[in-house]
């Protein structure tokens, strides 16, 4: 009787606790979209901040995020090539190239990346705030921490990952084309005809949402954890594993559920 | 009323001068170059404007004083409350030295030191 009770005290407990992280989720998202749509939010010190989130998130990992997204779109291409070739389905190889890559795995991936390298930092950054009454203090300058720290991250990470996604997906388009047809310009007409009957609107709007989606996800996750942290100096770790693990499942939550309902 | 205190710390990843400047830029919505001048102006008012460029881990306890005093000023509130000081100012005499910041800014308000009644001693000297 007494392990039943403790199991369903358990289970509330975890019920609760993951209730309260997304209230949290919700509210910081509200306060945000509250703020994004204020016009006084617009001043030139929250772009400046935005650009140079943008700058540190995006344009600083640049040629490390290429020649990733060079390398994997390769190794992508050339196992489906092959398989294709081995099969007899050439002729359906760049089609299949352009839905696994450039759909699916690239802007996964980008979404990884970004949240391995920008989502872990902003975590442990807000999270040491909180622990430090950094935002106290700002609260009690009257600068507000939404338009000088949070908003800025949330914008710079739903455009990075829109971009990077982008940028990639255009390389693994590039490279699909050389390793299918080589220089030879006979296959445009062939490979620009699949582009147009993959690519409908529907597929690309889908996929634009899906990038800011995991902007949103690998910003505001590690965001609402890090404010989340209680105020001593050894939880900060805590914060960022259970804020890391949180934007992870989000993340494949989000691909899986575009899976679905793309072929499903 | 503005607080300078040990838990109202400075942001740990911008400089002295951009601690200060916030307010201008955010509070007045001054542009990013008025609004450092003023920080600035005010950082050599209190003859310590070599520590501009500094972060909060590189400035010694009584440069990062100064920095969360100048932040405190630039709010021009009419009263402004200095809350223990001698934990932020361990390395030096501090009553002397908050007497001579003070002497050097001519801002309107008034000062006000809350401190433990055991440190009353060293206002006296």
């Amino acid at each position: 009787m007494n392990f039943l009770a403790a199991s369903i005290e358990s289970l509330g407990a975890k019920i609760v606790g993951g209730l309260n992280v997304g209230y949290g989720l919700f509210a910081l998202l509200t306060e945000a979209v509250l703020a994004l749509l204020d016009r006084n939010t617009w001043n030139r010190a929250t772009f400046d901040v935005v650009i140079k989130q943008v700058y540190f998130t995006a344009v600083q990992i640049l040629p490390v995020f290429l020649t990733y997204a060079l390398v994997i779109s390769w190794l992508i291409i050339s196992i489906i090539l092959t398989t294709a070739r081995d099969f007899g389905l050439t002729e359906f190889a760049s089609e299949m190239t352009i839905r696994v890559l450039v759909l699916e795995l690239l802007p996964f991936l980008t979404a990884l990346y970004i949240a391995l390298r920008s989502g872990s930092a902003m975590n442990t950054e807000i999270a040491l705030m909180q622990v430090n009454n950094e935002l106290d203090a700002l609260a009690h300058c009257k600068v507000p921490p939404m338009q000088l720290e949070f908003l800025p991250r949330l914008i710079g990470g739903v455009v990075s990952v829109v971009a990077l996604a982008t940028l990639a997906g255009l390389l693994a388009l590039l490279m699909a084309y050389l390793a299918i047809y080589g220089l030879n310009p006979a296959g445009f007409d062939p490979f620009t005809r699949t582009l147009a009957k993959i690519f409908d609107f529907r597929i690309v709007a889908g996929l634009f949402f899906k990038c800011a989606l995991f902007g949103l996800a690998v910003t505001l996750i590690p965001i609402t954890a890090g404010l989340e942290t209680p105020k001593k100096l050894f939880m900060v770790p805590v914060s960022v594993l259970r804020g890391m693990m949180r934007v992870f499942f989000a993340i494949v939550v989000i691909e899986v559920v575009s899976l679905a309902l793309k072929y499903i | 009323m503005a607080r300078v205190a040990f838990d109202l710390p400075l942001r740990a990843n911008l400089s002295a001068l951009d601690n200060i400047a916030l307010i201008p830029l955010y509070q007045r919505h001054y542009s990013a170059d008025e609004a450092a001048r003023q920080a600035h102006a005010l950082l050599a008012q209190l003859g310590h404007a070599g520590i501009a460029s500094l972060r909060d881990p590189d400035l010694t306890p009584a440069q990062r004083f100064v920095t969360q005093l100048a932040r405190a000023l630039m709010l021009k509130r009419p009263r402004l409350v200095i809350d223990r000081p001698g934990a932020t100012l361990y390395d030096v005499p501090y009553p002397g030295f908050i007497r001579q910041l003070a002497a050097q800014t001519d801002t309107p308000g008034t000062w006000e030191i809350y401190d433990f009644s055991w440190n009353q001693p060293l206002y006296s000297e």
